[in-house]
């Protein structure tokens, strides 16, 4: 008898369009696309300059629903969210958002993400990388259900100066009380529509969650009423400027996973990262915590430094120099800052430099001028982050730009 | 909280009694908190005992501890009869076997003795530390460099030998050296007993070499029945404890240990009383003393995925018949008291009965070992391959049906005792799980497997009985050495309680 071939599913290959698809290929004149999650997400749609203004000075709009969801409900809802991020997140109350890192038994930082506390005993985590084993991991044993909702919300990123008067020209009733990290439930053309006041640029901006059923409606919406708010679809390119203005890390750039490393030593601890500020060890019993307690006496091996660094050329992948011999470190995330007028960057420095040893550091720039390289030693020095900060990202209610 | 403790030991078992005579006799002032209304744990009942033939007790630890050395056997232990279908049986004691051919006797002997010389080396870990992978102390190192200077000492062939059959299976091993039959099941049935692994299975010569370890003064990897038997045993250590200002209290079982700013601070027993001690050490499982009495909420995650994960599906049940007259055996010739009879008439006898509980079944031709206790008119009957997780769950049926092989397997050695029981119980894993506070009904607390072993037993990261929370250590079966009677995890556990000064 012959074998007859068995009709197998189609899986789908390539890239998949995401809620917004049908709109972002409208403005995607650039036809230039990256791989978010699988997801078809711009990179540029128009030019990154304009892109990259609109941030600063009108407002735009971001397709982040690549972004990874999950939910946390149940009973001991709080105790296993509490047991997962270094943060106290007893202290944070329903319709509020915390920006958290969570850590592995040896205190090195898994992923970082934000928790959106949306009731007593409901929560929701968004963050980069897929979670769903490690959350498995971390609740089991207790009374609680997690959802990968990932593909269940459309989010929707609105940022820049004139978000606000953007949501309040839709009629938003409310959204002038909005504090940073609060959320709100709202309409916008029939659709419902949770809006948080958090975003990934430093400025004011909000962040919508929605069905995506109703995606393109509430797209349509706000581009009508963006018209004269100088709203802008934005890509990836504006938005990774902004990020590094506004002092935001980035997993796989800044830092790695430890749950990704292959080299034990690559995985790094919020001590190294500068982000010593969201661990709570007066809490009790969360993932990492001894160890941490023990990394909290130590000198980090190295630190993550934020550094401002003379002259305009961005040091993109830059080595760091100690009095210009002594390599202690490299450049992670760099770039002229339009709005700061600043050459600012991220770099990893090895103990003791950047930690007690501050001064004579410089990055070793490679520029390349019409096919001939020149090789540049600039100084640089460590500052604070954020490089760019502007009351307008607090101010409750925002001003009506 | 009522009363106050250096230390409290949860569960009277061998190795808890251990622990708590050696902290007691160091000048601590212990409690053992014990849940049955005896001490002893699997040796402690004597109308139905876990473990009737409690062999391998540690000789260090009976000199260290002051107890009687006639626990160590004083009289010569009587030959094991290997039950043998097709004639006489196999009798075997040491590297001695009789009823098999001329030239396999020969074989035999060196086999045993070379095996015996190999489990003297890895036999110096047995009352060390196990080193911390990634940051192990110089003590935990030297230990193992120990064992690695035994180890060449052995010579070149021997060591290279060594290295060579360590991690592979008794099938192998024992058809290269004397072929399959009743003395290779006897050998194999000391390689699989109470573990979930057949003759063919990887690190099946390990845990062969496991038994090899165990020292008597009549030679090594004996069975020796203590003077008086178990209850003697089990009356020398809980003598032992009390007679150094120990206090044991039966009929207490243990609902929580209480944890204050990440250390140990005591017990809430099942009645809802509290005790105060600073150093808790839990003779219960690592999965029970992890998930049920400390809680997963002081664990990190990967921690607990890794205690979840540790392998722990008991294999053994335990039957016995009490019989009104012992009949002779078929062959010839009666069964003395303390006689130890294994019915494993070849490897692929054994490797038959396990196939069937890979798969969640009874095997229809189960495998066992069984002691004759005279004095009870007893036959104490150990039987695998009876897996926890039986198919169907462990019913009255199941267990009637378990009763019948075995019973009819030894109508074949010894005729006409179906007719002379009077009287028979069995126990499942599953009874032994909720019993006596191990995981799975797992003999040993855990297999001992080679992923399950030395600074890995019970799992990665849990290796030298401290665990995360301060004060708290496991002293059972679980933790290194393993399982068996030899009350080894027990005494290094209060090494490591007091070296750590009981934080």
């Amino acid at each position: 008898m012959a074998a007859k071939a068995k009709p197998v599913p189609q899986v789908a290959l390539g890239l998949e369009p995401g809620p917004f698809h049908d709109r972002l290929v409208e403005h995607n004149r650039q036809q230039s696309w990256v791989n978010w999650m699988g997801y078809a997400s711009p990179s540029v749609l128009d030019t990154v300059e304009f892109e990259y203004f609109a941030i600063r000075n009108q407002s735009t709009l971001f397709d982040i629903s690549p972004m990874c969801k999950y939910t946390i409900t149940g009973p001991d809802a709080e105790a296993v969210v509490n047991r997962l991020v270094t943060r106290d997140i007893r202290k944070l109350k329903p319709g509020r958002v915390a920006y958290c890192i969570w850590c592995d038994e040896d205190g090195n930082v898994v992923d970082d993400g934000t928790v959106f506390r949306l009731s007593g005993t409901e929560f929701r985590l968004c963050c980069q990388e897929p979670q769903l084993s490690w959350l498995e991991d971390i609740a089991w044993g207790f009374d609680v259900a997690i959802t990968d909702v990932t593909r269940d919300i459309a989010g929707l990123a609105l940022q820049g100066p004139t978000s606000f008067a953007l949501l309040k020209d839709l009629g938003l009733a409310g959204i002038e009380t909005l504090k940073p990290f609060g959320i709100a439930d709202f309409r916008i053309d029939g659709a419902d529509v949770t809006i948080s006041r958090t975003g990934f640029t430093g400025d004011l901006g909000y962040e919508l969650w929605m069905n995506p059923a109703d995606a393109l409606k509430v797209w349509d919406a706000l581009m009508d009423a963006g018209k004269l708010r100088g709203l802008r679809v934005i890509g990836y390119e504006a938005l990774e400027m902004a990020r590094i203005e506004a002092g935001f890390l980035l997993p796989k750039v800044d830092f790695l996973s430890s749950q990704t490393v292959l080299r034990a030593d690559r995985a790094n601890t919020p001590y190294e990262l500068g982000l010593e500020w969201l661990v709570a060890l007066d809490k009790p019993h969360f993932n990492g915590r001894r160890a941490l307690l023990d990394l909290s006496k130590q000198t980090p091996r190295r630190k993550l430094v934020a550094i401002e660094i003379e002259r305009d050329k961005p040091a993109h992948n830059a080595l760091v120099y100690h009095k210009k011999t002594r390599e202690v470190g490299q450049v992670t995330s760099a770039l002229w800052s339009p709005t700061c007028k600043r050459n600012i960057a991220y770099a990893w420095l090895e103990a003791p430099f950047g930690q007690s040893v501050t001064d004579n550091l410089w990055v070793e720039i490679y520029l390349q001028k019409e096919i001939r390289w020149q090789r540049r030693m600039a100084r640089c020095q460590l500052v604070q982050k954020p490089f760019f900060v502007h009351p307008r990202r607090t101010a409750t209610p925002p001003a009506d730009y | 909280m009522s009363g106050r403790y250096d230390a409290i030991i949860i569960g009277a078992g061998h190795n808890g009694l251990v622990a708590a005579a050696l902290l007691a006799r160091k000048g601590r002032k212990v409690l053992v908190l014990e849940a049955r209304d005896h001490v002893g744990g699997m040796l402690g009942d004597a109308d139905f005992r876990v473990a009737p033939l409690p062999y391998a007790l540690r000789p260090e630890i009976i000199r260290q501890l002051g107890l009687p050395p006639q626990l160590m056997g004083t009289s010569r232990p009587v030959e094991t009869i290997s039950f043998n279908p097709d004639g006489a049986p196999v009798t075997v004691l040491g590297g001695r076997a009789s009823g098999v051919d001329a030239d396999m006797a020969p074989a035999y002997a060196t086999l045993h003795a070379r095996l015996g010389r190999q489990a003297k080396a890895l036999g110096v870990m047995m009352l060390q530390s196990p080193p911390g992978l990634g940051k192990a102390s110089f003590s935990e190192m030297a230990g193992l460099a120990r064992m690695a200077l035994k180890m060449r000492l052995l010579g070149k062939t021997e060591m290279r030998d060594l290295l060579r059959i360590i991690l592979s299976n008794a099938w192998d091993l024992l058809n290269d050296e004397i072929g399959d039959g009743p003395l290779a099941g006897c050998l194999a049935m000391d390689a699989t007993l109470g573990g979930a692994m057949g003759p063919r299975s990887p690190g099946t010569v390990l845990t062969l070499l496991y038994r090899m370890a165990s020292q008597s003064s009549h030679g090594h990897g004996l069975r020796v029945m203590p003077e008086g038997g178990p209850d003697a045993l089990v009356k020398a250590l809980r003598e032992c404890v009390t007679d150094a200002g120990g206090v044991i209290r039966t009929g207490a079982p243990v609902a929580k240990i209480l944890v204050d700013q990440d250390k140990a601070a005591g017990v809430r027993l099942q009645s809802g009383e509290e005790i105060a001690a600073a150093t808790v050490l839990s003779n219960a499982s690592p999965k029970i003393t992890l998930m049920n009495l400390l809680g997963v909420e002081h664990l990190d995650g990967e921690f607990v995925r890794r205690s979840r994960n540790m392998a722990t599906i008991g294999m053994v049940s335990r039957l016995d018949f009490d019989i009104a007259q012992m009949p002779s055996l078929g062959s010839g010739g009666e069964i003395e008291h303390g006689q130890r009879l294994v019915f494993a008439p070849t490897m692929q006898a054994i490797e038959t009965a396990f196939n069937a509980a890979k798969y969640g079944n009874l095997p229809e031709r189960p495998v066992f070992e069984a002691t004759y206790d005279a004095t009870a008119k007893r036959f104490c009957v150990t039987a695998q391959f009876t897996p926890h997780d039986l198919k169907g769950g462990w019913t009255d049926d199941a267990k009637e049906k378990l009763a019948s092989s075995v019973m009819a397997a030894l109508e074949e050695a010894l005729p006409g005792l179906t007719s002379a029981v009077t009287t028979r119980r069995v126990m499942s894993p599953v009874d032994i799980e909720t019993g006596y506070g191990a995981s799975g009904g797992h003999w040993h607390h855990g297999e001992l497997r080679v992923d399950q072993l030395l600074m890995l037993r019970p799992f990665d990261g849990a290796a030298q009985y401290r665990m995360p929370v301060k004060g708290l250590y496991l002293c059972g079966a679980g933790a290194h050495p393993g399982g068996d009677i030899s009350g080894a995890p027990g005494f290094n556990a209060a090494r490591a309680a007091l070296r750590n000064g009981g934080h």
